[in-house]
């Protein structure tokens, strides 16, 4: 079978809102909603760097759970409620779990935080309280080639005990 | 869209539209561009698929039943090997059925489901839904007995058996098993072991299994089950490990597993 | 890349007191590229596609690892649609070749490749999918030739050779006293070999970036470690000059040597230079990153130690042989500092090494943390373990006794003075022993605990003889603000933070009034490269040196401005006060105003060239071989399970002299996440050859530690001036590299009894060395 050439990919309509925005747009279906995101959208806080679901800088919330998105159809995500890396903050303020990144140094060359960033809300969203083992198996799927990650624990920690306080 | 309907576009297109859920394989395979698929059949919608139910004395898991979904069961041995699959955002997207599609050696879930003696429901449009044991479904390296207008639909494990399991990888998550193994004993001590890894398609070791059931665990049993796994498996060198390596954890594992079993006997039969 | 922060006009209200001296060296000043990292607006190569990019290009690389070129055809890749120009070597104006040491890498092959991947053509079409379909559509025609895939192979007789001058890409010799003697009068001589493997750098953020050519102007926007350097190789390859080149380092997501070498730079300039007005992307994928970059060094280190009865080290002899892959990379100057580093911090009178490099048709090697000195480390450091075993000794005694003092010579033959190595090796070990955690709980019995500890130096700098320089400038601004420029790159190291809190440290202005701009080749000067764990100490030194001239200045106007001399001004918060009536100020701003009218520039540059000297080729002595040296030491506690051979890290410290934290916070980020990336190479990462090709180029085989591989790691900051720093800072990039692979080797063989001496001891090798089950190998090596 030849292989198709470029324009004969198919492209299939997705609706979808994003961060609370409702987005139609016609894609190729072979499309992963990381380059959807990116590529489509314009959203480049999400990240990718494995493209084998290895390393979890892709994560985003698909109607409040974690996916890598990478791995997912854009296609797929049709009707659904994505919130990325950009939905966090409102306007100027930072979420907890992002002023706390800042705080404690855990975003060093910065290319994993918006993936764990995501896993940390989804684990933060989820429970009242946490564990040290939930908090690392929360987080296990991201991988972070700069800090080791002790500072990024630190952060979580914070951000939950700001947001526990407030 | 129903089951229902995804049978019936399955029996249309037959090979011609990848099948996919998770994507936590189909997708890695198209990022890699071994496959450039151009039509999906997208099973992740379909709700009626992702239920796990009780019937019978037996726990009857929809196809489209994700890892995070499995890692809250009671049945020990698939718990485990269900968390131990990826990292969060894996479990959520990757589904049970999609492992047994799949059917690669190294499939968790598939060992830990071999271990428990599970079944398989393949459903086609026209001839109707087939229960086989998934140990006749794999067939040989990525070959398995489904028919290309079929859609795995349920799996059925035993609801209440003792059952352990164990992986070594080469870091403390996300792992590809070098070697996995599991091992389930029912009410009547009937037992059984499967591993992962240790040949083309996850493995059942029937002598070993032979020479337990129905006996009570000794270390002297024990010993010499692990012996005759080593004989039965048949692994391979690969860039994750030597065939040596792993026929001697097979042994090892089998022994470790089998020995807890024995141990936390007296502390009765529901999974920890 | 331009940092901006605003600042509100109430900072400087003229009635407000003055806010109390905020030393910003030694405080953890929050990252300014903190927060557009975490909100996700921090833009990375990969980020500028969707924005700007117009033409897409891709890569044709090798089929086979080596071979000779006999045609290439793009006619096919000509015909898909979208396509717009595929461009060979024929198309490069320049010499088309690069390497950072010897020019010999070719950008575009045009009648050899020597590894999988080397680049035959660059593909431009109008989408991504068009470039790479275009890519698959070159058709090369090769005559293949022998592959030499090990070590052995490139050195056995009649082997295929890579270069007309043979394998051997060159040798490194120390020789210092008589080794022969010493040995023969020793009362133990411990001999073994040990194997590092090759390491991949796997920074999550892949090689991607945009290329645009006006007619005047390339301009790429590509992360490097050097920006000014891989100016001048591009402009070499391309033939252009230097000055029509702008290079801007985008956001960048992690290096550790592995932007070194040229990556994406020439291609994307060639095909801007091709498609003039217009802005081309390209990206790698991860497995195209791996099997195009260069790696670190795999060695075979062969180790002979000899010691007195009393533990006395009499001599070491040491033979290494190091993979170079297919280009020469930066092997020689990795194979200097591994010469230089041998013997570690210790004592040893009498020492041979030789040190040969060696070609294959592997990825060529280079650059990564802890270039060359890092396998040096698991070698001595596994010889201390060893000799002291010998002799029935204490670890710890026997690497006391042995531990060199200020004033005594490493290696080189170079005296150091001050050594902080007993002192670091104390405070880790005290760390160590004041809590027993992990318990003593009583373990199944095929687990064993066991613990060990490392001591290292390491040498910063290019050093031996390399003109090594920085240059920095920094401005007083109109609005009473200072910006900082400097050439070197941010990496995610902290860069930024250290050069503005070092300048705002000298001006007595907050972390707020603080600006920077670096790495872009158009606005700043030449600061070196941001490796050899230099930049804090160069760059730093510049920037101080920058600093403490406008201070001058700053404080010249003061006086005039309050009638009082510099001497008895104070720069405290944007305020120059009276020191002893601080009621008679004026804002830094006010002093702007003023020094314009009078005719000062408020602005300063500096260049920073201290002198090394280079080794005497026959025997590697040198009065100065660096400029400086780094001491640390770790010690780590593991649990192996004796069954299946797997090893759990459940604690480690690291305690590194840094001479001054200027960041504390960032100095603790350097030594954790060194650890990390050491535990990792101990324990898990590897490529694996077969005939050229990389088995595992991907992060599912490639192996990284995860967040639940990591114990606590307890990093210990020791601080002891460095003479020469900026503050007494010298930096830390590298060493919790080094020390931490040793330690944990060292607990390995503390707890199974066996001394490991290959790499990485994965679950499989950990059970091969407890069981004494010799490797059929499986796993392909370069050896």
């Amino acid at each position: 079978m030849p292989e198709p050439t470029p324009m004969e990919i198919p492209t299939i309509q997705v609706a979808c809102t994003v961060n609370g925005e409702a987005f139609t747009r016609d894609v190729p279906v072979d499309m992963p909603l990381l380059e959807f995101l990116r590529d489509v959208l314009g959203l480049t806080g999400t990240k990718g760097a494995c493209l084998e679901g290895e390393c979890g800088s892709c994560t985003v919330l698909v109607d409040g759970e974690t996916i890598n998105s990478c791995l997912m159809l854009a296609a797929q995500a049709n009707n659904r409620n994505i919130t990325t890396i950009e939905g966090l903050a409102s306007g100027a303020e930072l979420d907890v779990i992002q002023d706390s990144f800042v705080a404690t140094g855990a975003a060093q060359c910065g290319y994993c935080t918006p993936g764990l960033i995501m896993s940390a809300r989804a684990l933060l969203n989820d429970r009242p309280d946490i564990s040290e083992t939930e908090l690392l198996t929360a987080l296990e799927g991201n991988i972070c080639r700069c800090t080791g990650y002790a500072s990024i624990i630190e952060a979580v920690k914070r951000a939950h005990r700001e947001s526990q306080s407030s | 869209m129903t089951f229902e309907q995804a049978l019936e576009l399955r029996s249309e297109l037959g090979a011609d539209a990848t099948v996919i859920n998770g994507g936590t394989d189909v997708v890695v395979a198209m990022n890699h561009g071994a496959i450039k698929p151009t039509c999906f059949l997208d099973l992740s919608r379909i709700k009626a698929i992702r239920k796990i139910d009780r019937e019978n004395g037996h726990l009857i898991l929809g196809a489209g039943a994700t890892f995070a979904q499995l890692g809250k069961l009671h049945v020990r041995a698939l718990r485990e090997a269900s968390l131990s699959v990826g990292g969060p955002a894996i479990r959520n997207m990757g589904t049970i059925g999609g492992n047994i599609a799949t059917a690669s050696p190294a499939g968790d879930g598939c060992v830990a489901l071999l271990a428990l003696g599970a079944d398989v429901q393949l459903a086609s449009k026209d001839r109707g839904q087939r229960w086989m044991p998934l140990v006749d479904y794999f067939i040989d390296y990525r070959k398995t007995a489904l028919a290309d207008d079929e859609l795995i639909q349920a799996v059925r494990i035993p609801n209440n058996p003792r059952s352990r399991w164990y992986k070594i990888g080469k870091r403390g998550a996300v792992n590809i098993s070098l070697v996995c193994c599991a091992v389930s004993q029912n009410e009547d001590k009937k037992t059984k072991l499967a591993f992962g890894c240790v040949g083309p398609i996850p493995k059942i070791t029937p002598k070993a299994s032979a020479l337990l059931n129905g006996e009570t665990l000794s270390p002297g049993l024990i010993d010499d089950v692990a012996n005759l796994v080593a004989q039965e498996v048949s692994p391979i060198d690969d860039q994750r490990g030597s065939a040596v390596y792993r026929r001697a954890m097979c042994s090892t594992l089998t022994r470790r597993l089998l020995t807890q079993l024995m141990e936390d006997a007296p502390k009765g039969d529901a999974d920890a | 890349m331009i940092q901006q922060v605003t600042t509100t006009e109430s900072d400087r209200a003229q009635d407000a007191p003055i806010a109390p001296p905020d030393h910003l060296v030694g405080k953890s000043c929050r990252r300014i590229d903190g927060k557009e990292k975490v909100t996700g607006t921090a833009l990375y190569g990969a980020d500028l596609f969707p924005n700007s990019a117009e033409l897409f290009a891709s890569v044709v690389r090798a089929q086979h690892a080596h071979a000779n070129i006999t045609a290439i055809d793009t006619t096919k890749a000509l015909e898909v649609a979208g396509v717009l120009g595929v461009y060979t070597h024929v198309d490069v104006g320049g010499t088309n070749i690069h390497g950072l040491i010897r020019r010999d890498h070719p950008a575009l092959a045009s009648k050899r490749v020597r590894y999988l991947g080397d680049a035959i053509a660059v593909v431009v079409a109008k989408t991504e999918r068009a470039a790479k379909l275009g890519r698959d559509r070159v058709e090369v025609s090769y005559e293949p030739l022998p592959v030499i895939a090990t070590m052995e192979q490139a050195i056995a007789d009649g082997a295929c050779k890579l270069y007309p001058e043979g394998n051997v890409m060159g040798d490194k010799r120390i020789r210092k006293g008589d080794v022969e003697r010493a040995l023969a009068n020793s009362h133990v001589v411990v001999t073994d070999t040990f194997f590092t493997q090759t390491v991949d750098h796997a920074f999550l953020d892949i090689e991607a970036g945009t290329g645009h050519w006006d007619g005047q102007v390339l301009t790429l926007y590509v992360a490097g470690q050097w920006v000014h350097e891989e100016r001048r190789l591009i402009a070499l390859a391309l033939g252009l000059p230097v000055e029509q080149i702008r290079i801007i380092q985008p956001v960048t997501g992690g290096a550790f040597g592995g932007r070194e070498d040229i990556s994406i730079q020439i291609y994307l300039g060639l095909a801007a230079l091709k498609h003039q007005g217009k802005t081309i992307a390209l990206r790698y994928t991860r497995s195209e990153s791996m099997r195009a970059r260069h790696k670190r060094h795999a060695l075979k280190i062969e180790s002979t130690f000899g010691a007195k009865a009393d533990g006395t080290l009499t001599a070491a002899r040491i033979v290494v042989h190091s993979d170079e892959g297919a280009y020469a990379s930066t092997g020689i100057a990795v194979m200097r500092k591994a010469a230089s580093h041998a013997t570690g911090p210790y004592r040893v009178p009498n020492v041979e090494v030789d040190v040969y490099g060696v070609h294959t048709n592997n990825n060529p090697t280079g650059a990564m943390r802890g270039f060359g000195a890092c396998q040096m480390a698991i070698a001595y450091e596994g010889m201390m373990d060893r000799v002291a075993r010998a002799l029935d000794m204490d670890r710890e005694a026997f690497r006391r006794k042995n531990l060199i003092q200020s004033g005594d010579t490493v290696t080189t033959g170079q005296h150091v003075d001050p050594v902080s190595i007993g002192h670091c090796l104390s405070k880790a070990l005290a760390k160590f022993k004041e809590q027993s955690y992990p318990g003593n709980e009583k373990l199944p019995d095929y687990m064993r605990r066991g613990w060990g500890m490392s001591a290292i130096c390491f040498g910063l700098g290019y050093g031996d003889g390399f003109p090594d320089c920085s240059r920095a400038r920094v401005e007083l601004n109109d609005d009473g603000t200072a910006t900082v420029y400097t050439g070197g790159v941010e990496v995610g190291q902290g860069l930024l933070n250290t050069m503005m809190q070092i300048a705002g440290e000298d001006l007595g202005l907050p972390m707020e009034h603080m600006r920077i701009v670096a790495a872009d080749t158009e606005l700043t000067d030449e600061s070196g490269s941001s490796s050899a764990t230099r930049q804090t100490y160069f760059t730093g030194n510049a920037v101080r040196m920058a600093a403490s001239e406008l201070r001058e200045q700053v404080l010249d106007i003061a006086g005039i401005k309050l009638k009082v001399h510099p001497h008895e001004i104070t720069l405290q918060q944007g305020w120059a006060f009276e020191t002893n009536k601080p009621d008679n100020r004026v804002s830094i701003q006010q002093i702007c105003t003023e020094g314009l009218t009078r005719g000062y520039s408020l602005k300063a540059s500096a260049l920073f060239k201290p002198r090394t000297i280079t080794e005497v080729p026959q025997t590697g002595q040198s009065p100065r071989a660096f400029i400086t040296y780094l001491f640390g030491a770790h010690v780590s506690q593991v649990l192996v399970n004796m069954e299946t051979g797997e090893v759990k890290v459940e604690r480690h410290i690291a305690a590194h002299d840094v001479g001054k934290a200027v960041n504390p916070q960032s100095v603790e980020g350097q030594i954790v996440g060194g650890v990390a990336q050491g535990l990792g190479m101990a324990l898990m990462e590897e490529v694996t050859y077969k005939d050229g090709r990389i088995m595992n180029p991907g992060l599912t085989d490639y192996i990284i530690p995860t967040i639940k591989d990591l114990p606590p790691v307890e990093a210990i900051i020791v601080e002891h001036d460095d003479p020469g720093g900026p503050f007494g800072a010298h930096g830390v990039g590298e060493p919790p590299l080094i020390g931490a692979v040793p330690a944990i080797l060292s607990a390995i063989y503390d707890a199974t009894g066996k001394a490991p001496c290959e790499l990485p001891m994965t679950p499989e090798r950990t059970w091969r060395l407890i069981n004494d089950v010799r490797e059929n190998d499986p796993l392909t090596k370069v050896f």
